[in-house]
């Protein structure tokens, strides 16, 4: 029985249940009324029966809300009523569809989630140099980009052998202890390979990365608590095209934490449904994901990537005339850069060449330390991000 | 309120149409309103076909609905109400007045303060009375817009009942959202 489909049970039965007591609950409400308007309306009175609001009348409230609201910034209040109470917050999360299907961002946890399957989540990234900071923010309008509402922060954190780039929900605070943390890209020394690590697990079965060892996270395994982990969910390598440093620059990103057949007829990606609450003094929560991924190898190595995602570049085309190498960026990208690419879901064989295959992320320039991101199902809008970053740091052919 | 028509449910109009006799939960308050009003609300239609064309002759009680409430949603049936009183087009005609004019109406109807507001969606829900069901959540709605989860829970008197991680989580969410 789908998450869903139990809801949907619950709420029948709700319905029926507070059929009946609505009776009581209406007539002992009614009578406050009704004295109440011999005495005088009193405000305490007024005030309190909207906690006995029948949960089928809230429903209907909020999923007005719901459904007016549903473009930022104005989404922010399907966010505020999900704060107000446990019911209010149940109901709201269950009318709030994930990104996939209503192509909509809601929750903190939509960034994790798969993006639409009809058409692209339109972002853009704006980089500070002198602070080597990445702000990722969703587009207000259909302008290249604009205000924006503010997704992600990543800030460069160099060290002796690695990069990282720590990626947050807050733009300010980026550190890994704290609880707006939820993810780093690694570069290698040479800035050709990188990982992306998710600090929360993906799915079910995910493998904790730690410097020595690896430790598997049950299916139903309720922990002690939820270390912010290291998992790694992608990994990415640049290498010179035949042309060398003259041409475009072949990327490969093995997508760790979504199988291949995700992109395939009534295929799954697995999607996050909470963040896993943690705490180091609280009782154990159950960690519980819908994932609908199939079984997935535990191990992480490379060599056993043939059962997942592996998204490559569009290879660019030389145009003659203009003596340039070409992609169809649809308007979104601007300026030429070595950096600006499209991914697509590759043959395990062949080169990501078909013009048939959706493009599943695509970035590039648009001005100065400003650039697009578009992205769509099954990548998340952290993974999408993290991808741009590496194109960012890495060395490979640059200008 | 009841004026001088018999106390049968089947009173009439100076103009002959059919009128029904709604009495509020505490017996207190006798309304005679056009049969096309009344049947806005499906549950009425359901007591009277239920009942059988109003057998008991004594008016229907709404046990749910005190005088207050039920004189309110009178209002607003008798201003909505179809210029046809047939009954199973009561719902597709076309209501008397203009609709510019209903606007008007409607947006002054829901000026009442947070209590009535509360009678009258409980009772339109009781009633099934769809457009005033319509009005009343989209009221509320309208008036929670806007608001932090704070102010929302001032505004309606309500606790969060929140764990300390469930607290935290909020936390995150509207320091990000806002």
């Amino acid at each position: 029985m789908s998450f869903r489909s139990l809801i949907q049970d619950m709420r029948d039965e709700f319905g029926s249940i507070s059929r009946h007591s609505l009776r009581s609950r209406s007539h002992r409400s009614a009578g406050n009324a009704s004295r109440a308007a011999a005495a005088g309306p009193s405000e305490a009175m007024d005030q309190s029966c909207w906690s006995q609001l029948p949960p089928e009348l809230l429903r209907e409230v909020l999923v007005r809300i719901e459904a007016s609201e549903s473009w930022w910034p104005a989404r922010k209040d399907v966010v505020s009523c999900a704060g107000v109470c446990r019911t209010w917050r149940g109901i709201m999360k269950e009318a709030v569809r994930v990104p996939e299907v209503s192509g909509k961002l809601t929750f903190p946890i939509s960034l994790k989630q798969p993006g639409p399957r009809d058409g692209t989540l339109k972002c853009f990234i704006r980089r500070n140099r002198t602070t080597q900071t990445y702000y990722l923010y969703i587009g207000l309008t259909e302008a290249l980009a604009d205000d924006g509402k503010f997704l992600l922060a990543a800030r460069k954190c160099r060290k002796p052998t690695c990069t990282d780039y720590l990626i947050s929900l807050d733009k300010v605070d980026m550190s890994k202890g704290s609880s707006t943390y939820i993810g780093k890209l690694r570069s290698n020394f040479l800035g050709t390979k990188f990982t992306v690590y998710d600090a929360h697990p993906p799915y079910d079965g995910a493998v904790v990365s730690k410097s020595h060892s690896a430790r598997v996270v049950g299916l139903n395994q309720v922990s002690p608590r939820v270390p912010a982990g290291n998992y790694p969910v992608s990994h990415i390598s640049y290498e010179l095209n035949v042309l060398g440093s003259r041409g475009p620059r072949r990327m490969n990103c093995v997508m760790d934490s979504i199988p291949a057949s995700a992109v395939e007829e009534g295929g799954k990606a697995p999607t996050q449904t909470e963040f896993p609450l943690s705490s180091l003094d609280s009782f154990p929560s159950i960690l519980f994901f819908r994932s609908k991924s199939a079984r997935i190898d535990s191990s992480t190595s490379q060599s056993s990537s043939s059962d997942r995602l592996v998204l490559k570049n569009k290879s660019p085309r030389w145009h003659e005339q203009l003596q340039c190498w070409c992609l169809n960026f649809c308007g979104r990208v601007t300026v030429a850069s070595v950096k600006n690419f499209q991914l697509v879901a590759s043959d395990d064989n062949g080169p990501g060449n078909q013009e048939n295959d959706k493009v599943i992320l695509q970035f590039g320039k648009i001005g100065k330390d400003l650039f697009t991101m578009d992205y769509r199902y099954p990548i998340s809008a952290f993974q999408a991000f993290a991808i741009c970053l590496s194109s960012f740091d890495t060395k490979i052919a640059c200008e | 309120m009841a004026a001088a028509a018999d106390s049968s449910g089947d009173g009439g109009t100076s103009s002959g149409e059919k009128t029904i006799v709604l009495v509020s939960s505490d017996n207190s308050a006798r309304f005679e309103v056009r049969e096309a009003a009344a049947l806005l609300s499906q549950t009425v239609r359901r007591m009277i076909d239920e009942a059988g064309a109003d057998a008991s002759g004594d008016g229907i009680t709404l046990p749910d609905v005190d005088a207050k409430t039920l004189a309110k949603v009178l209002e607003y049936c008798n201003k909505h109400a179809p210029a046809s009183s047939s009954s199973s087009a009561a719902e597709a005609a076309p209501p008397a007045e203009g609709e510019e004019d209903l606007e008007r109406f409607d947006r002054e109807f829901v000026r009442v303060d947070m209590g009535t507001l509360y009678s009258l969606v409980t009772a339109a829900s009781y009633l099934k009375i769809e457009g005033l069901l319509n009005l009343t959540c989209q009221t509320i709605a309208d008036m929670i817009k806007g608001k932090t989860p704070e102010q929302i829970r001032k505004t309606l008197g309500i606790t969060s009942e929140f764990t300390p991680e469930e607290e935290d989580e909020v936390r995150r969410e509207n320091a990000w959202a806002f």
